[in-house]
């Protein structure tokens, strides 16, 4: 009954059958015939790759092509992960199209997870306890399969700019800053509402993003663990930091009013847009992007309310493509704890390989713009004091886009925040998942 | 035929431009030349076309942050342009094969739609057969079809066709448009005489021979302003490309955009796309702009 | 009537033919009659071989789809009938898609056709260089609505736009281009103006050619001055043209896409969705949050509905104007 109605296999279409009269596909299991076609020395398979924003892995993959002569890889990056998930459903509801590895974001993982007949199960021993248990939970089903191999997490501290905290009188130590904001998040608003007294630059860049960061705490924050939505007019976890957000960013002003990944957003990072903001171990490399030639950004070993995870992606393997064997032992390679290192130091991604996680290397590594912080270990320390982990269900994305769009219409918009509420109410019922 | 107004543009143009050409002797007071306000109000309103565009070169010129730090970018282009230029090329968005892409696509579909809509105007126009008129109004009704919509259904097509990622998945879908068939028979039937067709069928051409030598060298103006405008239109196209090809075998504008794909933006990056991806068709229109306008212009002068 | 089709329009037949029914017709001329009466068939038949893969089995399976419960993924689910339609229907957000659609559509339409005759008219005269400003006017049709909506999305936006920095620099409060409803409107509408302006303008003047000099040169001698001539003559002289432009921006107008969907980085039509059009609303409900297939199949057939309906109506006017005002302007 969940099968489409007659799409047939076109798995093994897309590459083989171009003119060939129909597409009746060459039976074959297309596993074998890859595995057969792998052996033969003109028979070389090619792979593709699809990924967003950055992996860290064109490197990795030249250095895979060189290691086996028989394998062609092909990169496809989309633009934003956004455009990656469009793409991405596009192709699974037409059935083909896919590559032979997609990445997916943890935040769309939950929604594949129902259907996770369309990829293939990675579960293997050659791959059990490579990761931290929370990040291979996320990928795995309720009957024990495992649809995607963990690439990164995003622990997350706050990044602050120790100029503009001087110059408000705050101390610029990365330690004492940490010690400032020891604490939970009314800690964080209350250090700002000090420095917003002595300044005029915004706390934060964004009561949404900040939001995010908030939200990556609760344990259940939209959904029961069975995946029942908690219907939002009842979630008054969800409403108090609605409210506790709204008020610190808007009320107090602590917040640029900025929405994350805009025009202004990206400007403000060249203008002292914003004193602090919380990032994610990903983030590190946007922060030194956008504000190339800025000097003053440090990162300190602190996160209100303890720890937290903020994104982090998978690969999968569809099940529609032709070679499944062969993704899957390249999956596996990239997801290694030593190619995962390589990866976080070409572009940032942090590692959620338990090996990777302790290795010498990770822990030495400083980043130079953020005034030789110690980012491994930060990073570090931050994933070991994540403690819960979110449970997010199939209905996950679509309820957290409500509650996000409530507070950037209070925070950039001109909503005021009671009226923004009632409308992601509406737009909860809209759903229509009660 | 009650088709819309089309015809009458069509029809009256050709007389316009004769009697521009009249006009042109001189003739009366409504022709003298017009005073210095006209050219200054067309060159506020040339300004206004032309900024955008040049704005996008200023930023291209400059760099992130300079960006970033100005809001109005300063009128003389930076030193930037051909560094910044140089990073979109060699960058891994597959700039110059999605350059290829581009011409190919937009060659083969404005050939192709210049050919089918004429054969299919100059059956509509000219000749008679049972069904026309039905068949030439739901030509015209099928403008309205939402095609943003079926891009599953679509995909599903191109997928069972062994096409997704391959070029001819997105020329096949726009091979022939609507428009250009009912642009095609509105102006042939008034661009072409019936004695033109009779006297090559008393020669003894064939029907194919007659469309041959007869109505395509009468659509000459027309098909060639249906062709750069499909050139236009293919070149530009973005949404169907970028589903059904993908990063992997894009078009131009579907490489530009993955310029926004690296975790921070740059703007001087992402406007030398820009750039990059828009020079070469305005090349095309520097080189035949003159007779595409020429063409609206001196309509159905020819037949 | 293919059989026997008048003699006057059909190509005549080949001189020694004794008649389409003789008896012993050589093969030579089997082939040429059969030739006339297929042609036409096979000339036509491209398009609607094309148009039946690329245009009509996607809307027939999208109205399959749309009386079903159909996830994206999931695929098909029972039959519903028509209450993908009126789940629709209910949802506020189609209510602001329509009003947003519609409003985007008038500050795009109106002003572009105003400009557009406006422009003519001003190229109409007996200029200098008369095609390099010919060419001018049309030159921003060749960027891509990709680039196009890069470009413009940085001009505009809130806080560290062009546009917003100008207006500061004559005292004008910035204004919030993409919070505000009918700011957003104003600046996508904008997007489209620049690119579309020129080409309507060439189709205005081309019909504003077109327009007898007599009935000018009689104006003149009546006394009229230049912009009586323009309101009197001119104007009604195009009504035609202008119907055709709105028919025209209508079909497109209702269907925008790119250029909201590229206004900002989310893609949704911003957080209160203030400029998320019909087309977006669809893209939404097939592909965002509620993955229903089924619903976004339902907004594809409303919107359709919504085209024809306002094609109906432009066509009843049309004819009404055709049959009456645009008579003088034809012979």
């Amino acid at each position: 009954m969940r099968t489409r109605r007659s799409v047939p296999v076109v798995a093994g279409a897309a590459g083989i059958a171009l003119l060939a009269a129909a597409c009746g596909t060459s039976g074959a299991d297309t596993g074998g015939e890859a595995a057969a076609s792998g052996d033969g020395e003109g028979g070389d398979v090619t792979l593709t790759v699809a990924t967003f924003n950055e992996f860290g892995y064109e490197e990795l993959i030249e250095e895979y092509m060189d290691a086996n002569p028989g394998v062609t890889v092909e990169h496809k990056k989309a633009a934003t992960s956004n455009e990656a998930r469009d793409n991405m459903n596009t192709r699974l509801a037409a059935g083909s199209g896919l590559a032979d590895i997609e990445a997916i974001e943890v935040d769309w993982l939950p929604e594949l997870m129902q259907y996770s007949d369309k990829f293939v199960d990675l579960a293997d021993p050659a791959v059990e306890g490579r990761w931290l248990d929370w990040k291979v939970e996320q990928a795995t089903t309720p009957d024990g399969a495992l649809i995607g191999y963990g690439t990164d997490i995003g622990p997350v501290s706050v990044c602050y700019r120790s100029d503009l905290f001087a110059a408000a009188g705050l101390p610029t130590d990365r330690a004492e800053v940490a010690a400032l904001l020891e604490g939970d998040w009314d800690t964080y608003f209350e250090v700002g509402r000090q420095f917003a007294a002595s300044s005029d630059v915004p706390w934060f860049d964004s009561a949404q993003a900040t939001y995010q960061g908030m939200i990556n705490q609760v344990a259940n924050a939209y959904e029961e663990s069975d995946g029942t939505p908690i219907p939002l007019a009842e979630n008054a976890e969800v409403k108090d930091l609605y409210d506790q957000v709204v008020a610190a960013g808007v009320d107090d002003g602590l917040s640029a009013h900025l929405e994350q990944w805009s025009e202004d957003w990206v400007n403000a990072f060249q203008n002292d847009g914003f004193a602090t903001m919380l990032c994610p171990g990903w983030m590190l490399g946007v922060i030194e992007g956008n504000a190339a030639g800025v000097e003053g950004w440090d990162i300190a070993d602190v996160y209100p309310g303890g720890g937290g995870n903020w994104g982090g992606s998978f690969l999968t393997v569809p099940a529609q493509g032709e070679h499944p064997e062969e993704a899957k032992a390249l999956a596996q390679w990239l997801t290694a704890p030593e190619q995962q290192l390589k990866a976080f130091e070409a572009k940032g991604t942090f590692p959620s390989q338990v090996e990777a996680l302790e290795s010498e290397e990770l822990r030495g590594q400083t980043n130079e713009f953020f005034n030789d912080a110690p980012v491994g270990e930060i990073l570090a320390n931050r994933a070991e004091a994540v403690e819960v982990t979110p449970f997010k269900g199939p209905n996950y994305f679509a309820i957290h886009q409500t509650v996000s769009d409530a507070i950037t219409r209070a925070d950039v918009g001109s909503d005021d925040a009671a009226s923004s509420w009632e409308k992601a109410l509406a737009a909860f019922d809209e759903l229509g998942l009660g | 035929m009650s088709a819309p107004s089309v015809p009458m543009i069509r029809q009256t143009a050709g007389r316009g431009a004769a009697r521009a050409a009249a006009r042109r002797r001189g003739t009366g007071g409504v022709n003298r030349r017009p005073g210095w306000v006209t050219y200054a109000v067309l060159t506020v309103v040339l300004l206004i076309s032309a900024y955008p565009i040049y704005y996008a070169v200023l930023l291209a010129s400059s760099d992130a942050a300079t960006i970033a730090q100005n809001p109005v970018p300063s009128l003389i282009p930076g030193e930037n342009l051909l560094a910044n230029l140089r990073r979109v090329v060699e960058s891994d968005i597959k700039f110059w094969p999605a350059l290829v892409n581009s011409i190919i696509v937009s060659t083969v579909t404005a050939l192709s739609v210049v050919v089918f809509a004429t054969l299919a105007g100059y059956s509509f126009a000219k000749l008679r057969f049972r069904g026309r008129g039905p068949l030439l109004v739901f030509v015209v009704a099928t403008m309205a079809v939402p095609t943003q919509l079926g891009i599953v259904p679509l995909f599903i097509v191109m997928s069972k066709l062994g096409w997704v990622g391959q070029l001819q998945a997105v020329i096949v879908p726009g091979m022939v448009t609507a428009f250009g068939v009912f642009w095609m028979t509105q102006y042939l039937q008034e661009a072409l005489p019936y004695e033109l067709i009779e006297a090559a069928r008393v020669d003894g051409c064939s029907m194919i021979r007659t469309f041959w030598h007869v109505a395509l060298p009468a659509a000459r103006p027309a098909a060639a302003m249906l062709a750069l405008f499909t050139f236009v239109g293919s070149w530009t196209n973005f949404f169907w490309p970028f589903v059904v090809l993908g990063a992997a075998n894009p078009t131009l504008p579907v490489a530009i955009q993955l310029l926004q794909a690296s975790y921070f933006k740059d703007y001087s990056l992402i406007l030398a796309g820009v750039v990059a991806s828009t020079l070469p068709l305005v090349l095309v229109f520097v080189v035949a702009g003159r007779h595409l306008v020429t063409g609206i212009m001196q309509g159905a002068v020819k037949g | 009537m293919a059989t026997t089709a008048p003699a006057r329009r059909l190509p005549a037949p080949p001189p020694a033919d004794p008649g389409p029914r003789a008896p012993r017709a050589t093969l030579r001329q089997r082939l040429a009659r059969w030739d006339v009466r297929l042609s036409p068939y096979l000339y036509v038949a491209p398009f609607f071989l094309v148009f039946a893969v690329a245009g009509l089995f996607p809307i027939v399976y999208t109205a399959y789809v749309s009386v079903h419960d159909w996830h994206l993924i999931g695929g098909q689910g029972e039959f519903v009938g028509l209450q993908n339609f009126v789940d629709v229907l209910q949802q506020p957000r189609f209510r602001t898609a329509l009003r947003n659609t519609f409003s985007i559509f008038l500050l795009s339409s109106v002003p572009q056709v105003a400009m557009a005759i406006a422009l003519a008219a001003v190229l109409d005269a007996n200029l200098r260089a008369k095609t390099f400003w010919r060419m001018g006017v049309l030159l921003p049709y060749v960027v891509a609505p990709v680039a196009v909506s890069l470009i413009f999305s940085k001009m505009f936006a809130d806080q560290s736009g062009l546009i917003n920095a100008l207006l500061a620099g004559v005292g004008v409060e910035p204004i919030r281009w993409h919070s505000d409803v009918l700011a957003s409107h104003v600046a996508i509408a904008s997007m489209v103006n620049f690119r579309w302006t020129g080409y309507n303008t060439l189709i205005a003047l081309a019909a504003m050619q077109a327009v007898p000099r007599e009935l000018y040169e009689a104006a003149v001698i009546d006394g009229a001055g230049r912009l009586r001539q323009f309101f009197s003559i001119t104007v009604p002289m195009l009504r035609p043209t202008i119907i055709f432009i709105v028919i025209t921006s209508t079909i497109g107008g209702l269907q925008i896409f790119d250029e909201p969907r590229m206004f900002d980085q989310m893609g949704l039509g911003g957080a209160d969705r203030q400029w998320m059009t019909l087309t977006m609303y669809l893209y939404e409900l097939g592909w965002g949050a509620q993955k229903s297939f089924g619903r976004a199949s339902a907004v594809a057939w409303l919107l359709f509905l919504i085209i024809v309906l306002i094609g109906l109506v432009n066509f009843a006017l049309t004819r009404r104007i055709a049959s009456s005002g645009g008579k003088g302007g034809q012979r």
